[in-house]
């Protein structure tokens, strides 16, 4: 008797199972539909404020407001540098991309730039290895916790393509 | 019995998906910049902070901190905040005193309680945000302004984003120029709301991962960034509303004053958060920590955001 009625609830268990995939099925296919009229945010333009928050947020009722912080990357760079320094400078002085300018001094760029980060009009000279300068803009807390640096890397605001650019730009011998 | 079986089925059941989601809640920790155990609601807490607070405490010290050659950047950007006063808000100021005045059907209007041109006001504005007893929660100005607009004058339609709202709070607080601020953060539940606050002001958040301290303590305030002169978050708010700052948002047709609730989300769309609800309890304690951060200071109402005389800053200062 006991068996039968764990059976019978197993066998509705499975179907109310099945009506609830076939529905989510169908909001997932509805929500991709809205993901792809959702604007995206192009490099160099205002970041849509709707997107943010994906991002933890200072809200009560929001989600985002409980959203735990994007965990430390620790990365290796083990490459040589042959990115486009060109688009590198591009990257570092633009407002709305890397704006690497709006804090440091850059090379090409000692005026109007922002003094709340060293200056790395020098940088080339300082013999600092790849894989730290990598790691310090990929995420800047594993060098330092409390550092005042965005953390490009874990929040898709640079890709390695835009790091390797901006490195191979600072490093550029003159 | 065969229910019985069900219902503890049942039980059992959501007793985990409650105990987890609570252990989901209660694992998320999130990250703060350092310093929050050395802020104080009063402004010389800026001592902890940028060690300038002896050359803004009051109008004589930046005097003599100028005339001493010191640059702007060494007082903490103090100096462009409230040195003088901007006439150029006057006209604003008046635009608010219509609106302050302006009658509703029944022919009611703000003055109708609070006394022909505020007479009643003067000085108010420097102890919000304020616990409101009846409505149970913490006010800001514009909350409050909403609040007496809707419950007396039938006003649905002055929340704290609107432009009579902002303007109303601007005419308000120029009736407190000179008062010193005062935020209760003794009593409770303004304790409360200033621990919160503080913690959402350290709090990293967004995509940059930075908090409303990232900016606002050193080594970045009291830099340039860029264009920009962060400062601490002391005193400062001695001036909002504030006349024409800067940096607008998006769709703003009141973006020639700034209320601290539309400063705050300004920073936030600027440094890449997600912008809060103004008047939203989260929103309104990040005011009450900014505002009881300038306890002690005169407010100085209205300013004009880099409202300025600039020259003495191209002076030679060898001479």
């Amino acid at each position: 008797m006991s068996n039968k009625s764990c059976f019978q609830l197993s066998a509705i268990n499975l179907l109310m199972r099945g009506v609830a995939i076939v529905m989510l099925l169908g909001i997932g296919f509805v929500a991709t539909a809205a993901e792809n009229e959702k604007p995206q945010w192009v490099p160099g333009q205002p970041y849509p404020p709707e997107l943010l928050d994906q991002y933890p947020c200072h809200s009560y009722e929001l989600e985002c407001g409980q959203l735990p912080p994007p965990p430390i990357e620790k990365v290796e760079f083990n490459e040589e540098l042959n990115g486009d320094p060109d688009r590198g400078e591009k990257i570092a002085i633009n407002l709305r991309w890397g704006n690497c300018i709006a804090c440091h001094k850059l090379p090409g760029h000692e005026t109007g730039s922002g003094t709340v980060g060293p200056s790395l009009v020098d940088y080339a000279e300082r013999s600092l290895p790849y894989s730290y300068t990598f790691q310090r803009i990929w995420d800047p807390r594993v060098v330092n916790p409390d550092a005042h640096m965005p953390v490009f890397g874990p929040n898709r605001i640079l890709t390695k393509n835009d790091i390797v650019d901006v490195m191979t730009f600072l490093y550029a011998t003159k | 019995m065969r229910s019985y079986r069900i219902l503890v089925c049942l039980l059992v059941c959501s007793l985990v998906q409650v105990t987890s989601s609570m252990a989901a809640e209660m694992t998320t920790k999130h990250e703060y910049m350092p310093g929050r155990e050395k802020a104080i609601p009063h402004v010389s807490g800026d001592k902890e902070f940028s060690n300038t607070y002896q050359y803004w405490k009051d109008p004589e010290s930046l005097k003599k901190a100028v005339d001493d050659g010191l640059m702007s950047h060494e007082m903490n950007f103090k100096d462009f905040r409230w040195m003088e006063k901007s006439m150029e808000g006057d006209m604003v100021l008046e635009e608010g005193l219509a609106y302050f005045n302006q009658e509703n059907e029944s022919g009611k209007s703000c003055a109708s309680c609070h006394g022909e041109d505020g007479a009643e006001l003067k000085g108010v504005y420097a102890t919000f945000p304020k616990y409101n007893k009846r409505v149970n929660r913490v006010l800001t100005g514009p909350s409050q302004i909403e609040v007496c607009a809707k419950e007396r004058l039938q006003r649905d339609d002055w929340g704290p984003d609107t432009r009579p709202n902002s303007l109303i709070a601007f005419y308000v607080a120029s009736l407190a120029d000179g008062a010193t601020i005062n935020v209760d953060t003794s009593s409770e539940p303004m304790a409360a709301a200033y621990e919160r606050g503080r913690d959402l002001y350290f709090k990293r958040v967004g995509q940059f991962h930075y908090a409303c301290s990232s900016c606002h303590t050193p080594p970045t305030a009291g830099n340039y960034l860029r264009g920009q002169r962060p400062t601490t978050f002391f005193g400062d708010a001695a001036q909002y509303p504030i006349y024409h700052f800067p940096y607008q948002l998006a769709g703003d047709d009141y973006s020639y004053v700034f209320t601290m609730q539309h400063q705050i989300r300004s920073c936030q769309q600027l440094s890449r958060m997600y912008q809060g609800k103004e008047g939203s309890a989260s929103m309104t304690d990040i005011e009450v920590f900014i505002r009881a951060s300038s306890n002690g200071y005169p407010m100085s109402i209205p300013v004009a955001e880099y409202n300025m005389n600039t020259d003495y800053l191209e002076r030679n200062i060898d001479q």
